[in-house]
């Protein structure tokens, strides 16, 4: 089935496989003229659309959770529970929201974590000044 | 947010003692495909969110299943529960989706869900 | 410079995510959104989770071919006879939030096997299978599954011959899936219990299949938590 769709879809999937995380030494914005129609799509995609990318066989692994991994999956879950989010805007925000660095760069419920904070701000339940308060306040218990 | 009256509960109380997508029963109107039809997944924006893979966009498909109605997901994704859409279970030929897919094995296939407005007769 | 002497972390160091998951939870349950309850009911109810009444279910449906159709039909009403209710079970009365309440069964036959992933996530049946493993959440899986079925399959012991059809579920929406695979040879008169104990994880999300005497899923090598959850 090869039309010009199928072959923009193939053509986008090679292309955004290459992209990865990386610590860019010097920030580069280009002008409009340096950005192709294809890599507009490329930087404008849903990073969590990866299904049909190229990769290379890894080992299959088990993992064990770490506390702060299930009590974070239980307070996004409770956070729906009590109509802060439903689960398709958990989903938006977590995947896809985040950016392609931050998707593949932390961990799985890294992603959740952060998502939870920033409902609370962007929902204005808490104010950005409030949070950064309360995690200088938890760091200090700490040291 | 901005939508009056907004309670934050209103989809715990829609769905409460009844599930989701259960709670969108009746909503979707009249399914304009049916089991056995053959569709192709539009090739429609997808900036900001969409769960319909790109890896589908522009492929034929047989419907196997209405499997519910739902808002779909580009909205839900905003809390907008309006527009309810019926969902559709897709069987795609793996050989239709995959150049490179062996000959050997065109008898291999792949399942996945697509709301309507994403369809279009094939 | 000054970096390359700084000690090394301890394991005792508490990391960031430590630091914010405490911070939102307290700071959630400050601001009245959710309470300290409802977070330890969740947590209860997570512990109460696992694969085994998915298991169940099959062996169930090896055993009786009207509950095998109902299975097919109506995934969700068929969890009830292995003491699952999608739907008033959790704390919430409404489902897991991220789990929805349409279950389908996956019914494999002598020419069909189906193997599920989720490309955009990692959507996964977890009021009747529990939590999903690592190497099911990873980009790896999810982008190779759906294209290199045969070879992933290959690389998890699984040879699919080729006069089966392979059938991969990309549990995209709201539906979760598990697999029903085939009944093996040699647990002919086997009860209940007994083939229960043969359906593995890894069997009902389809990377595997069950043999008699076979009652855990493939060794695998486990990334340790520096601080587990013990569940």
């Amino acid at each position: 089935m090869s039309t010009p769709t199928r072959q923009r879809v193939l053509q986008h999937l090679d292309h955004v496989g290459l992209l990865q995380p990386a610590i860019h030494k010097e920030t580069h914005a280009p002008s409009p003229d340096e950005i192709t129609n294809d890599q507009y799509r490329a930087y404008t995609r849903t990073v969590h659309d990866v299904g049909g990318e190229r990769d290379v066989p890894i080992t299959w692994e088990e993992k064990e959770e770490e506390i702060w991994e299930h009590n974070t999956f239980v307070t996004c879950e409770v956070l729906a529970w009590r109509g802060v989010w439903n689960a398709e805007e958990r989903r938006r925000r977590q995947n896809v929201d985040v950016g392609q660095t931050v998707y593949l760069g932390l961990p799985y419920y890294g992603r959740w974590l952060l998502t939870a904070a920033l409902i609370l701000v962007d929902k204005q339940y808490v104010t950005l000044s409030e949070l950064h308060e309360k995690i200088d306040e938890v760091r200090k218990r700490y040291e | 947010m901005s939508k009056p009256h907004y309670d934050r509960e209103h989809h715990v109380k829609k769905a409460t003692g009844i599930g989701d997508p259960q709670c969108f029963k009746g909503e979707a109107g009249t399914p304009k495909y049916q089991v056995g039809d053959k569709v192709r997944i539009r090739d429609l924006p997808d900036v900001f969110y969409t769960r319909t893979q790109t890896y589908t966009r522009g492929c034929t498909a047989t419907v196997v299943r209405l499997v519910y109605e739902t808002p779909p997901a580009e909205d839900e994704a905003w809390d907008n529960t309006e527009n309810v859409e019926w969902m559709y279970s897709l069987l795609f030929k793996q050989k239709d989706l995959w150049p490179e897919y062996a000959d050997t094995f065109a008898q291999d296939t792949l399942e996945t869900e697509i709301p309507e407005h994403w369809l279009e007769p094939a | 410079m000054a970096d390359k002497h700084k000690p090394a972390p301890m394991v005792d160091e508490v990391s960031e995510f430590e630091i914010l998951e405490l911070a939102v939870r307290e700071l959630a349950i400050e601001k009245g959104l959710f309470t300290a309850e409802d977070h330890q009911a969740w947590t209860e109810y997570m512990h109460t989770l696992g694969p085994l009444p998915a298991a169940r279910l099959v062996a169930k449906a090896w055993l009786d071919p009207e509950y095998k159709k109902l299975c097919i039909e109506d995934g969700v009403k068929a969890s009830l006879e292995v003491g699952i209710d999608w739907i008033n079970q959790m704390p919430t009365k409404f489902g897991t939030p991220s789990d929805y309440c349409n279950l389908r069964v996956m019914a494999d036959t002598p020419k069909l096997k189906h193997v599920v992933v989720c490309t955009l996530c990692s959507c996964y049946p977890r009021p009747i299978l529990g939590q999903s493993p690592e190497w099911y959440r990873t980009p790896n899986y999810r982008r190779r599954l759906v294209r290199w079925p045969r070879q992933v399959l290959t690389e998890f012991g699984l040879q699919i011959p080729e006069d089966v059809e392979v059938r991969v579920v990309d549990s995209n929406q709201k539906t979760r899936y598990i697999v029903m695979p085939e009944r093996p040879e040699g647990t002919e008169g086997w009860t209940e219990d007994q083939l229960t104990e043969i359906v593995t994880r890894d069997c009902l999300i389809g990377v595997a299949v069950p043999k008699p005497g076979k009652t855990a899923n493939d060794p695998r090598p486990v990334r340790k938590a520096l601080k587990p959850y013990s569940h």
